[in-house]
């Protein structure tokens, strides 16, 4: 008798067992769609406001931030099966804009599945860069007409970080520009950053995500390197300083959450 | 939304001493946060009884939240105003089952930080519940000097009446601004109740299973539980008058869609509850207010401000 009970135990475990996948929604998932990524600045847990009250770092410096214009690029998309989805590398190429309120990047006719981590790049990567001028389409013009660009030689902007400061010893509002490229092939300052979404990016016919994520420009330059603008208030051309501004830049993306849907509203 | 409600059940026509059906008398605990709206997760109903009487009411419940419009700290709060009237009643099915049912009418309301509104009106989730009087004293003196017990178990179903809008669920803004949660829900309830003399004290415990509805959207299953007390100060032997005073919780696990967890939803109120039913023959009219004591919902983006409800049930 007691053996009958176990084997009733064991069935009944087997069949709560099975019923507890939680995957059906994500099985089957069929055709293509777009992914959105939403760029959605910040400054530490408070939303960018460009031109208004300042905010004050750890370095004791209060900022009125203006100005936050960087180069996205190179996206790719890994599944739950860890495969990567690399977007066509010709059309990978964005400038998300706080002042123009372009944030948005939408990578079309993503094949369906269940992704669960974005890669991407902060600025050009050289093999774009040394593709010439010609081999930049219309990227040219577009980061030319947002103010991402010095010249060709000296090559695109990756972030152009600009607005003004006070600190202890300046005490007037004093303009700071922060332009942080790779300055030709010379100083390669192209990084790329792997964001885990933490919920799942679900792409089919029916459902087009929109990812979430937060940049926190604080980070800037109060990331892992702390630069004051006390010290030097225009960072552009800097061997020394740009790699740093760089790293920190890099380090700024956070995934805040997945939409799953139609994606057309948010 | 619950509502837990023995508070009709003051039975008004009732001499004072013929108190053994009154167990339930005044509790009322009308835990009234009905559909959606509830703790910022949907909500779900349960009703506490009164014993033997059969009525039919209504009641006007107002809600008061405030939601953070985005992911930010400095993020505006939008104002929330959840307005609802129901009317309900209850019936006896033999000596030990009484059914209960309730079928609301929204107006929820809320305006943005462009100064934008958005209003949605129509009937929400209608529900019905069964009770099975486990215990409870007979009426076999006409003095009753000891205490007395009552217990309910019972189970319901919440339909789908009210319309779910995909477009509101967005994770910014408190996703339970909606008139139905779209899902069948099925709810399990007991009821407790002891009364002594013109004292008494009701406790309730409800679960509401969620299911996914057809948007892919599942509000997470919830927990009510609650706690009553009045007492009661005949006037004339047909009019009566019983403050009540009460604690309240509300439990919510998150919220799925696409059977992924949705982040900042879940999690829980408690609240302190005031109120006072006036009874007269078989007339009752009572006003109550629910304020949080403490909360943690939707990770702190939505905060439940003030509940309050008045009602008016007649003994059929």
């Amino acid at each position: 008798m007691k053996s009958i009970y176990k084997f009733l135990a064991f069935t009944l475990l087997a069949v709560f067992t099975s019923c507890s996948s939680d995957d059906d929604a994500t099985a089957g998932l069929m055709g293509e769609n777009k992914v959105t990524l939403e760029f959605d600045n910040s400054v530490g847990s408070d939303d960018l406001l460009l031109a208004t009250a300042g905010y004050t770092n750890s370095q004791n410096e209060t900022l009125t931030i203006t100005r936050l214009n960087y180069i996205v690029s190179n996206f790719s998309l890994t599944n739950d099966a860890g495969e990567v989805f690399t977007y066509d590398k010709e059309e990978s190429y964005f400038v998300t804009s706080e002042e123009t309120g372009s944030t948005e990047v939408v990578l079309e006719h993503i094949p369906a599945g269940t992704y669960v981590s974005v890669t991407f790049g902060i600025g050009v990567d050289q093999e774009k860069y040394l593709q010439g001028a010609e081999g930049q389409g219309d990227f040219l013009t577009i980061a030319e007409e947002t103010n991402m660009m010095w010249s060709w030689q000296a090559g695109y902007k990756f972030l152009n970080y600009e607005g003004t400061f006070t600190s202890e010893t300046v005490t007037e509002p004093t303009d700071f520009k922060v332009h942080m490229g790779s300055h030709g092939s010379s100083l390669d300052n192209y990084k790329e950053v792997t964001l885990s979404l933490g919920t799942d990016a679900l792409v089919s016919d029916e459902m087009s995500p929109i990812i979430h994520i937060v940049a926190d420009a604080n980070d800037i330059l109060d990331g892992e390197n702390k630069l004051a603008l006390t010290e030097q208030s225009v960072i552009m051309v800097s061997e020394e300083k740009s790699p740093k501004v760089a790293l920190n830049t890099a380090s700024m993306f956070t995934v805040d959450h997945v939409h799953n849907g139609t994606g057309d509203s948010h | 939304m619950f509502l837990l409600g023995g508070l009709f059940t003051v039975q008004a026509n009732e001499n004072p001493k013929g108190k053994a059906e009154c167990i339930w008398k005044n509790t009322a605990y009308e835990y009234f946060c009905d559909t959606c709206g509830c703790g910022g997760n949907g909500g779900s109903m349960g009703f506490g009884t009164g014993l033997n009487n059969n009525f039919v009411g209504l009641r006007y419940i107002g809600q008061k939240y405030r939601s953070r419009d985005g992911i930010f700290d400095n993020s505006p709060w939008i104002n929330e105003n959840f307005n609802t009237v129901q009317a309900w009643g209850k019936l006896p099915v033999g000596k030990r089952v009484l059914v209960n049912a309730l079928l609301p009418y929204h107006s929820h309301n809320r305006t943005f930080a462009d100064n934008t509104e958005q209003t949605i009106n129509g009937i929400g989730d209608a529900t019905v519940l069964a009770y099975y009087n486990v215990l409870r004293q007979t009426p076999d003196s006409v003095i009753s000097i000891k205490p007395e017990h009552a217990l309910q178990i019972g189970g319901g179903v919440k339909m789908p009446t009210g319309s779910f809008d995909a477009a509101n669920i967005e994770g910014s803004v408190n996703p339970s601004f909606q008139l139905g949660t779209g899902s069948w829900d099925y709810i399990l309830a007991a009821n407790y109740g002891i009364t002594h003399r013109n004292w008494g004290l009701s406790a309730l415990l409800n679960y509401t299973i969620k299911t996914e509805n057809s948007k892919s959207y599942l509000f997470g299953n919830q927990w009510n539980v609650a706690l009553n007390t009045y007492k009661t100060y005949y006037l004339s032997p047909s009019i009566s008058l019983s403050p009540q005073i009460g604690l309240g919780g509300e439990i919510f696990e998150e919220n799925k869609e696409f059977s992924l967890t949705v982040p900042d939803t879940g999690g829980e109120v408690y609240f302190a509850r005031f109120g006072v039913e006036a009874n007269y023959n078989s007339y009752a009219l009572g006003i109550s207010s629910m304020l949080p004591i403490a909360q943690n919902l939707n990770e702190g983006k939505v905060e439940v401000k003030n509940r309050v409800s008045l009602y008016l049930n007649i003994n059929i």
